[in-house]
């Protein structure tokens, strides 16, 4: 069973967007490598051109070529120096991006560089230069991608052999010709017949079937070295994501002790005086002794006041399930399907948790469930929502899909909110919601804090 | 007598008009914000009007700054300043120019009905109406610990209700005194503070206040 399904896998590989986004990224290294090759003789090749055109080369070397590379040589170092790190900045930001669209691999970006024009702030750019490091190490890099690249390129023209040479080769009997060659990473291989032909086919489906697994150590590889060398520094950008979630952390406190005051101040408190301010009318109603001197007003004021005392514990409900929903005290299923009934769009449960993570941890997951499915009621249009829970080692990974029309906006208040109460316990947060959808957010958290 | 209401929650702005209502006060008009507030002030010149802090739009202290412009616009409009928790700095605020006409009360004192509307009627006619809890804050807000120190608790009771505004046929009922006792007792607070003694209410208030808050 399993083996057969590691045959189709394998059969199927070359044909998967991933395999064409796969080679995709790997051409465009194979380039870009060829790229950080020229650019150091761009201005000595220059310097030759200059004295190609003059006609200096074109008798034996005349006394002005010496002093002319003497010039060049220091230019190109100098410029060099001062404009690696820059150029290494906008290389790094362009292969983070492509990682990011083809590969769906988020590399986040080095802190940016100090806003100064002097020559030793660019020249001592650190992240610059660590990408200049990663522009060298492309080189090598580009061995394995190009040759993934070439074998699914020309695996796939070496397959088709036999469906376009009927075409061409349709001469009458007796005509001689020469072979049709073929590119293989073997060498070439020439064909004389139609039958020949299957065997260039044969190994072009060699090919194809091999070039995924070399385009995918070849990126591997790749996005290892992006990590390391493209990435923030691992320490500086702790510190840095410390400090902002730290700052957030004590803003997202204060902003909920403000609501938590003005919803007690505008619901619970003023219902509760109102209901004082009837209780006191219907006393009055009541007189101090003897029969009432208004019944029917006291009756109905104590009628408005026992309204006003339910609403009252009403709003009390909410407030309190607001703080801490009691139910979350039972585990997160229990949370979140108690959750799922209370919303206007059947929502599909499905929590798989070994044992439970730490108490915050399950808070948090469960407001981030409850807001977004608040969203997706009040602006997907969707008919069903996917709620699932799913422990992987050491994080917990909370997904919500929706198949309404997309256009959830991550840096709207809502989602730039829930980003922020999860950046404080190094949680993540994925948006995908391409307009006219479907939507899916995922959320990763680690189980314990 | 005409009252003008300003109050943004409407359950509670109801319940005080049925209040009013209900013991032959003319409520004029029922607003919900500060600029309604100014412009029925404007449009009736009520005797007193009730007014909450805390209103939109910023929900912060719209009304307190409605009601010291009402104070120095239309000096004969009593106000009576509502609110559900006591700011001492709201208080000296809109005490600063003079303690006559103008009260502030917690919310929770609607419920005795009676008090209430006694505090709204002395307001109206130029009196004074301190919340209970508003008088003990200023007391320990005061600079002169030692001063309060040396009266003796009855008279720091009656020293409380002269700050709220009472008679002192007022203060004997509310201790279950006889009057004469009161003055006594009202005579000795004014020589250990140090005040000069006056029979009318305001301005014993006002001495009392300006003692207690520096």
């Amino acid at each position: 069973m399993t083996s057969d399904n590691g045959l189709m896998t394998a059969l199927r590989a070359p044909f998967t967007i991933l395999a064409l986004r796969r080679a995709v990224f790997c051409v465009v290294g194979v380039v870009s490598a060829a790229a950080i090759l020229t650019v150091p003789a761009i201005v000595p090749a220059l310097g030759v051109l200059i004295l190609w055109a003059s006609g200096a080369m074109s008798h034996r070397p005349a006394p002005v070529v010496a002093p002319v590379f003497l010039v060049l040589f220091p230019l190109t170092i100098a410029l060099l120096v001062v404009l690696a790190a820059p150029i290494g900045r906008a290389m790094g930001a362009v292969h983070r991006s492509l990682a990011d669209r083809l590969l769906d691999v988020h590399v986040d970006a080095p802190p940016p560089r100090r806003l100064s024009k002097r020559i030793s702030a660019v020249v001592s750019d650190g992240p610059g230069w660590r990408a200049v490091g990663y522009g060298l190490l492309k080189v090598p890099l580009a061995i394995p991608e190009g040759y993934g690249a070439f074998c699914y390129v020309f695996g796939l023209v070496n397959l088709s052999y036999p469906v376009w040479w009927p075409l061409f080769r349709n001469h009458p009997a007796g005509t001689r010709l020469g072979p049709v060659w073929a590119l293989t990473p073997f060498g070439t291989i020439g064909a004389r017949t139609f039958a020949g032909t299957f065997l260039i086919a044969a190994a072009g489906l060699a090919m194809l079937l091999v070039a995924p697994w070399l385009m995918r150590a070849g990126t591997t590889l790749d996005l290892a070295a992006m990590r390391r060398l493209l990435g923030p520094r691992r320490l500086a950008e702790r510190v840095r994501e410390l400090q902002v979630s730290r700052a957030r952390a004590i803003d997202d406190a204060a902003a909920m002790m403000r609501r938590l005051e003005r919803d007690l101040h505008d619901g619970a408190q003023i219902r509760l005086a109102t209901l004082a301010m009837n209780l006191g009318m219907a006393t009055e109603k009541l007189g101090v002794d003897g029969p009432p001197p208004d019944l029917a007003q006291a009756r109905e004021l104590v009628a408005l006041a026992h309204r006003g005392a339910k609403d009252a514990l009403a709003d009390l409900r909410d407030l309190v399930r607001g703080i801490h929903p009691p139910v979350l005290d039972n585990g997160l299923g229990d949370a979140l399907a108690t959750l799922a009934t209370s919303s206007a769009i059947p929502v599909a449960v499905n929590v798989e948790l070994p044992d439970r993570p730490a108490p915050a941890i399950e808070t948090i997951a469960y407001f981030c469930a409850s807001e977004l499915l608040a969203n997706a009621a009040k602006h997907s249009q969707a008919t069903r929502i996917g709620l699932g829970v799913v422990r992987s080692g050491e994080r917990l990974m909370l997904t919500v899909t929706d198949d309404g029309i997309g256009g959830a906006n991550p840096d709207g208040p809502g989602l730039s909110g829930l980003a922020r109460r999860i950046a404080v316990v190094d949680g993540r947060m994925r948006v995908h919601s391409p307009a006219g959808g479907p939507t899916r957010v995922e959320i990763e958290l680690p189980t314990h804090v | 007598m005409r009252v003008v209401i300003a109050e943004d929650a409407a359950m509670m702005r109801e319940g005080l008009v049925r209040l009013l209502t209900d013991r032959g006060f003319e409520v004029c008009a029922a607003v919900a914000d500060a600029d309604a507030l100014q412009s029925a002030i404007a449009a009736v010149v009520p005797d007193v009007a009730i007014i909450d802090i805390r209103m939109p739009p910023t929900h912060t202290d719209e009304g307190l700054r409605a009601a010291i412009d009402i104070r120095r616009d239309h000096p004969d409009v009593g106000v009576l300043v509502f609110s559900q928790y006591v700011e001492t700095r709201y208080a000296t605020r809109l005490l600063a120019d003079r303690p006559t006409g103008v009260g502030y009360l917690l919310k929770d004192r609607v419920a005795d009905v009676a008090d209430f509307v006694d505090a709204l009627t002395r307001v109206a006619s130029g009196g004074t109406a301190l919340d209970p809890e508003v008088v003990g804050h200023l007391m320990r807000a005061g600079q002169d610990p030692a001063g309060l120190a040396s009266l003796t608790p009855r008279e720091r009771e009656v020293l409380s209700l002269m700050a709220e505004g009472r008679s002192n046929a007022g203060i004997a009922a509310a201790l279950v005194i006889t009057p004469g006792v009161v003055e006594k007792h009202v005579a000795n607070i004014f020589a250990k503070l140090g005040l000069p003694s006056s029979d009318s209410d305001n301005r014993r208030v006002l001495a009392v206040l300006r003692h207690v808050s520096g």
